[in-house]
């Protein structure tokens, strides 16, 4: 009895970015499935299927080993801790995290206020970023459209992912500071690596060659 | 009642069975190797780290028993003059899971191979892992495989470069995630950044058996760790021609779980499509002489827990009793 191999996918941006790529692989996912809402969709080689998971789950999936393999955003790691393999960085869905604020305040603004409040759902990379600044500040948890936050006095200013910088533009926000960058990550999970290699390094083998 | 609560397992009859039967085949393997039980009490009054279950008993703060290894060191540092040169344990300890899905109680059955300061290690090496690669027959485990490691590859690197703490932690969370681009990112314009890179791609370059060694020639402290090639060398040629057919033997040299704990050679053993290790081990000459005697010692523990839930999920891997 071989368990089935399930490879982890982001859905959102990063996933319609991906998954044409490997139209016309062994791992080409199932155009019918991929229409439906199943999230469970066979790909071109029986025995392995793909799971279209949200990207702050999916490294949950792999760290457990329910998935061998996965593509995330580095940034969505790097808020995690979990015990999982980084087989390499894929280049692709690159964007920067940064500290933004309305349009005529500048960094040293922000700094100057006595309480400083800052919208994120990156808290691990802010407090990095405070405490190489020497600043404290009250993190607002946001998970989405984040951008409103310092338009509606929610927060003075937020942390967030940048790609174009389109959706900053229209919010009235600019980029003040750069606190690192993101890309895809190809991920495993540990024990499928290190038990089964002649299982799941081709299939690494594969989604590399398909998304670099 | 609470109905959130952390993962006690409570054993049923096939499983309950199961432990009893693996204790007892380790325990006796172990004991045909001159390897004599010693059982330190369950409940701990020294200082305890984060992550032990701790409670007050009366006006002492205690904490079960976390971890059987530093339980024996702490009993036979104050009990014993001169080391017992073989130990054995068998229980369960407690501890706080790091992910949900680990069980807070967990059973294991382990050794450790203690010697004086100065006596030859490399035997006691070799010893370690030929009983472990018995392990697997005594467990009826119909396959496994067996990955040799050495702390000191990535130990002593880090300590000739002299990197700060928060840095050398940054590279070996890189590399314990396999990703040399990580390694890079981590040192950044570092003045060791392009040594401990071509390191790190050495140490994860994809070879597999007695030539996976040879990646360390790429390595810029190849002459550095000579003498741990050698070993780790020695050892292959010792263990290889008497691997049970049931079993693989591995090479791992970016093998860096348990970094600041192990100072030598380290032994995991897997089963295909096993997500977890099922036993692990090393060397660890620290330990005693932190705690004021001067031995060395070397052991690995069989976590009978994680084999349990194997056995449930993945009954093919086992033979039948």
């Amino acid at each position: 009895m071989t368990a089935p191999v399930l490879i982890a996918f982001p859905k959102g941006r990063l996933g319609d970015e991906l998954v044409p790529r490997l139209a016309g692989t062994p791992l080409a996912l199932d155009a019918a499935a991929l229409k439906s809402r199943v999230l469970r969709i066979p790909t071109a080689t029986p025995g392995v299927s793909a799971l279209l998971l949200k990207g702050a789950d999916l490294p949950r999936y792999v760290a457990a080993g329910v998935a061998s393999l996965g593509i995330v955003g580095s940034d969505t790691l790097d808020e995690l801790e979990m015990d999982l393999l980084e087989l390499a960085d894929l280049r692709i869905g690159a964007c920067r995290l940064c500290l933004c604020a309305p349009a005529g305040i500048t960094l040293e603004d922000l700094k100057a206020r006595p309480h400083l409040r800052l919208a994120t759902k990156f808290f691990r990379a802010t407090e990095a970023w405070l405490a190489r600044e020497g600043l404290t500040a009250e993190l607002v948890p946001l998970s989405s459209s984040v951008e409103l936050a310092p338009l509606l006095g929610l927060a003075d200013a937020i942390v967030d992912l940048v790609q174009t910088g389109a959706t900053l533009k229209a919010h009235g926000l600019v980029e003040t500071a750069l606190l690192g960058r993101s890309s895809a990550r190809l991920i495993a999970a540990r024990g499928a690596i290190l038990s089964e290699p002649g299982r799941i390094r081709p299939l690494a083998e594969i989604l590399l060659r398909a998304l670099t | 009642m609470p109905v959130r609560t952390p993962h006690f397992p409570d054993l049923l009859f096939g499983s309950a069975a199961r432990l009893r039967r693996w204790e007892g085949a380790l325990m006796a393997l172990l004991a045909a190797h001159g390897y004599r039980e010693l059982h330190p009490s369950l409940v701990l009054r020294e200082p305890v780290p984060e992550g032990a279950l701790r409670f007050f008993d009366g006006e002492d703060l205690v904490a079960l028993r976390w971890d059987f290894t530093v339980a024996l060191a702490g009993l036979l540092a104050r009990r014993f003059p001169e080391p017992p040169d073989r130990v054995a344990y068998a229980g369960a300890v407690f501890r706080r899971p790091v992910q949900p899905w680990e069980a807070m109680e967990r059973f294991e059955v382990g050794c450790e191979r203690i010697q004086p300061e100065g006596e030859i290690s490399a035997e006691a090496d070799v010893e370690l892992a030929r009983l472990l690669m018995a392990v697997p027959e005594a467990l009826g485990l119909r396959r496994a495989i067996l990955h040799l490691g050495n702390a000191a590859l990535v130990r002593r690197p880090l300590e000739a470069e002299q990197l700060p703490p928060d840095l050398a932690k940054a590279v070996v969370a890189a590399l314990s995630r396999r990703a040399a681009h990580r390694v890079r990112e981590a040192l950044g314009d570092h003045p060791a950044a392009p040594r401990l890179t071509a390191h790190a791609e050495a140490l994860l370059a994809d070879l597999d058996g007695p030539d996976t060694l040879k990646a360390l020639d790429a390595s810029p402290y190849a002459d550095l760790l000579a003498g741990e090639r050698a070993h780790m060398d020695r050892a292959l040629h010792a263990l290889l021609p008497i691997l049970p057919e049931r079993l693989d033997l591995r090479v791992d040299l970016a093998d860096v779980a348990g970094l600041d704990f192990y100072t030598g050679p380290t032994l995991r053993l897997w089963a295909p499509g096993a997500q977890q290790e099922l036993a692990a081990g090393g060397r660890y000459d620290r330990l005693f002489p932190e705690l004021g005697r001067p031995w060395q010692a070397a052991g690995f523990c069989v976590r009978l827990s994680r084999l349990l839930d194997l056995a449930e999920t993945r009954p093919d891997l086992f033979e039948q009793p």
